[in-house]
């Protein structure tokens, strides 16, 4: 109990591998990581929307954030594994999956480490990211899930996909 | 949560009381539906009392008692009261809304509320008159102990007597004796009290829900007789409360000792204990009840709670106990579950279903005959009891119903048109879920139909027809779905009006050629309304662009059926269920995918079938039919051989063509989520037995798809005489 009552200030930092570069997420809107051991693609959606899997009986979509940043689709192989995460002010919102090339470690970041980010980083709209970690010589990335996941967007950019759709139908 | 108990059985009290004066209105009035009005009334009252809802309290209080005056024959139910109480429940309905929406302490309408009081006031002073002799009468025995010399000699006791036989039910109704009996503490002291539990059952029938206990009580008060009574106003109509005053007379406690149900000897001593009766008066009082009989009729002597009533009321009363045994024997068939537990039930069926899949599998891949057995037992049983769950969320469409014969009432006197309704099929039984989507689509669909539909009735006898229009709701099964009728016996859709505004909007190319069910949908676009026809009434918010997309999102369905001079109607298919279902797997590539079986009609090889614009000839019928493969865009296979899988939904068929069909297997539905709203062709997906998810192929879209796209070939081709080429090589 104790230890995580001292590091109030500080906070930790989930750190995976996208796309070549090291990004990372606030544990507390991590619920999960599973093993990627398969998904069922669901036709006629954005790329970004790599499709769903069941997590323990619910059905659960994925997201490739590579997609999302316009780094092309993140590739699978044995290290890929899907970040289940939970936005905490989305209400009940479902939860998501996002698809991630490696998971690295877990960040103790303290509140000093982390720097405004600059108007363009590694080519990521800068309202995606929420700052930048220095660890060490190197930066990571802590990237704000809840502008890159708004649900509203989402849905609005998948319904734009499904007008083709629509289109054929009439 | 005592709160929602509380609006919930307010609103289904609302609901028959509403029922009970649609009934007096169409066949007149009859004791029951008088009672059931007035005991609508009283409860509300009495558990917004619990509460302390005291605006619905003071509200329904003066229902009550005009209701009071109706039941006892001093205040004729006429017309202009049936109106005041229509409306007095409403208002009592918006008192409840307000407690549900937790501003009862908001009048929701102060001026309405002045209004509908008044009127009921004004009543109560009219009928104030010829009610004057009885309360005389009631007022009498007040008196009694010192003036009245009728009844015999008084007791010698200055306390109050009361006797108090709490109806079992009294716990059931939201009720504590407890509670009472602190309250009556407040008016006085209580000087004696005996507890009775004389009517406890064995324990093995004992019921902890049952009140079976009853008191004696000696209680010293200066309050008089309104008030002690007032102590027990809620519980007065089930429990057997008497009362009798201070210095009450021999004759009073001799046929209260007679109707009581315990024995006459241990009431004498609880009488002696409290101080209600000296020994002397005891023994003449039981010497009394040797000599002569108890009174057959104990209501009709001058017990106090009973008082000198009406001989109406005591029919009243008379009937009422028995409807309230009806009732009870009712109740006895019905529990009440919480909806939560109904859904947790029918999710941990759904894991039932998907972990038996699972062991389905296996058993077959271990080719043990024995496990396979088993496993196939285990599946049988796992089917019953996701049937028999699904029936628990199961119930009649009456419920939705049941709202339209005041709505048919009202909207016809606002329209000045004579409009009769005709439910059928209410038993018809949907999806919990459905009943309560399903109303505000209905309700629009509805009032259309008496606005737009059924003519005046000056315009009906000019075309020859009854003068009053007719209204049909109707319902029942077809095929694994619900359908649910709205029709009216009135003047049609306007075919050519609606095609022209259809063109107007560019909805629909001038030369193009449409069926008849085809123009009628366009009216379900949005914003699509033929400008003569708006009035203030179908405005209300709602369009039927509205009602089309409620329906689609319980994966149903609505079409038109119209015959101009004859009438509409407007039929909505539904799915029983929106849980589990019976799927049919198929597999296109490496995906799976899963069609509801109860859709399917049969299975084809589509080998030396001539597939040429994606019609296929069937038994000398043109089937239009869909690649799931181009469709979906999936990557192209080779050396496949496909199959057509024949699907019906309503009264069009489609093909559905895959790679490779996978056989059946229970589907729980799982919705898609926000994100997958916009996805045509796929209205869910499910869990397959390896863990893997598939995807519900929308089988009312795809039909839809494949029958537009060979209207479309039909309108460009005639020319060609496509058929009869195709007939040629089939």
């Amino acid at each position: 109990m104790s230890p995580v009552h001292a590091e109030a200030a500080a906070r930790q930092y989930l750190s995976f591998g996208l796309a070549g570069e090291q990004f990372a997420l606030p544990v507390a809107q991590v619920r999960e990581i599973i093993e990627f051991n398969g998904l069922t693609e669901i036709p006629l959606l954005p790329e970004f929307l790599r499709g769903v899997l069941n997590l323990r009986g619910a059905v659960v979509p994925v997201i490739d954030l590579a997609v999302r940043f316009g780094k092309g689709r993140t590739g699978l192989a044995r290290r890929t594994c899907v970040v289940i995460v939970e936005l905490p002010d989305a209400g009940n919102a479902p939860p998501l999956g996002v698809l991630v090339e490696a998971v690295h470690e877990v960040l103790t970041v303290e509140a000093g480490q982390i720097e405004a980010p600059p108007a363009l980083v590694g080519g990521i709209r800068a309202e995606f990211v929420e700052g930048l970690i220095r660890a060490g010589t190197r930066f990571v990335i802590a990237l704000d899930l809840r502008q890159i996941l708004s649900l509203d967007d989402l849905a609005a950019l998948t319904g734009l996909s499904a007008q083709p759709a629509a289109a054929l139908e009439s | 949560m005592a709160r929602d108990a509380l609006v919930q059985e307010a609103r289904e009290l609302l609901a028959a009381m509403e029922n009970a004066l649609l009934e007096i209105e169409a066949e007149g009035a009859s004791p029951d539906a008088i009672n059931a009005i007035f005991r609508a009334a009283h409860t509300i009252k009495g558990s917004a009392g619990l509460f302390a809802f005291d605006r619905i309290v003071g509200f329904t209080h003066i229902v009550e008692s005009v209701l009071d005056r109706v039941r006892n024959g001093t205040q004729p139910l006429d017309e202009p009261l049936m109106a005041l109480l229509l409306e007095c429940s409403d208002y009592i309905a918006a008192l409840v809304d307000a407690i549900e929406a937790r501003r009862e302490d908001i009048e929701p309408d102060p001026e309405r509320r002045a209004r509908l009081e008044d009127a009921l006031n004004a009543l109560l002073g009219a009928g104030a008159a010829p009610k004057a002799p009885v309360a005389v009468a009631t007022a009498a025995p007040e008196a009694a102990g010192q003036v009245e010399v009728e009844g015999g000699e008084s007791v010698s006791s200055d306390n109050w007597h009361l006797s108090l036989r709490f109806s079992p039910d009294v716990l059931r109704h939201g009720m504590d004796p407890m509670s009472f009996l602190r309250y009556l503490g407040t008016l006085g002291r209580i000087v004696h009290i005996v507890t009775l539990p004389d009517a406890m059952p064995p324990a093995e029938e004992f019921d902890a829900e049952s009140c079976y206990l009853g008191f004696e009580i000696d209680f010293a008060s200066e309050v008089d007789r309104q008030t002690i009574e007032g102590v027990f106003e809620f519980v007065r109509e089930d429990s057997d409360i008497r009362i009798l005053p201070p210095h009450g007379k021999v004759a009073e406690y001799i046929s209260l000792i007679g109707a009581l149900p315990e024995p006459a000897g241990r009431l004498g001593e609880i009488l002696v204990k409290g101080g209600a009766l000296t020994q002397a008066e005891l023994e003449q009082v039981l010497a009394h009840q040797a000599a002569e009989p108890v009174p057959a009729k104990p209501i009709g002597t001058l017990l106090v709670e009973r008082e000198v009533v009406p001989q109406a009321v005591v029919a009243a009363a008379l009937t009422k106990q028995k409807q309230g045994e009806e009732k009870r024997a009712q109740e006895q068939k019905f529990i009440k579950v919480e909806v939560n537990k109904l859904d947790a039930l029918i999710d941990l069926v759904g894991e039932l279903v998907i972990a038996g899949a699972a062991t389905n599998l296996l058993a077959r891949k271990q080719k043990d005959p024995q496990f396979e057995e088993v496993s196939q037992a285990l599946s049988t049983l796992v089917e019953q009891i996701r049937d028999a769950a699904l029936t628990l969320r199961m119930v009649p469409i009456g419920e939705v119903f049941q709202r339209f014969p005041r709505v048919v009432r009202d909207i016809s006197r606002e329209l000045g048109k004579e409009i009769q309704l005709v439910v059928t099929g209410a038993d018809t039984e949907l999806d919990k879920s459905m009943v309560e989507k399903l109303s505000d689509p209905l309700m629009h669909i509805v009032r259309n139909a008496m606005d737009h539909g059924i003519e005046s009735t000056a315009a009906r006898v000019d075309a020859g027809k009854p003068a009053g229009g007719t209204l049909r709701l109707n319902a029942y099964h077809e095929s694994g779905s619900i359908v649910i009728e709205v029709s009216d016996d009135g003047k049609g859709l306007d075919r050519e009006r609606i095609l022209k505004k259809g063109i107007e909007r560019g909805l629909v190319q001038p030369d193009q050629v449409l069926s008849d069910s085809e123009v009628f949908r366009l009216i379900f676009e949005a914003g699509f309304s033929t400008a003569e026809t708006v009035t203030n009434l179908s405005g209300r918010g709602v369009g039927m662009d509205v009602v089309r997309k409620n329906i689609e999102a319980l994966r149903g369905e609505v079409e038109i059926l119209s015959r101009a001079g004859q009438g509409t109607t407007v039929r909505i298919r539904l799915p029983l269920t929106l849980a589990i279902i019976d799927g049919f797997q198929v597999m296109v590539g490496e995906s799976t995918f899963v069609i509801p079986l109860e859709l399917v009609v049969e299975c084809i090889d589509v080998g030396g079938h001539d597939t040429r614009h994606n019609i296929v000839k069937l038994r000398g019928e043109p089937l239009p039919f869909v690649r799931l493969r181009e469709l979906f865009d999936l990557p192209p296979a080779t050396g496949v051989r496909e199959s057509l899988v024949v699907v019906q939904y309503g009264q069009h068929r489609a093909g559905v063509v895959v790679d490779r069909l996978m056989g059946e297997f229970q589907a729980v539905i799982k919705p898609l989520g926000l994100l997958f709203n916009q996805v045509r062709g796929i209205s869910g997906s499910t869990i397959l037995g390896d863990g893997r998810v598939a995807l519900i192929l929308d089988v009312p879209n795809l039909v839809q798809r494949a029958s537009r796209a060979q209207a479309a070939l039909a309108w460009q081709g005639q020319a060609t005489s496509m058929p009869e080429q195709t007939g040629g090589n089939s």
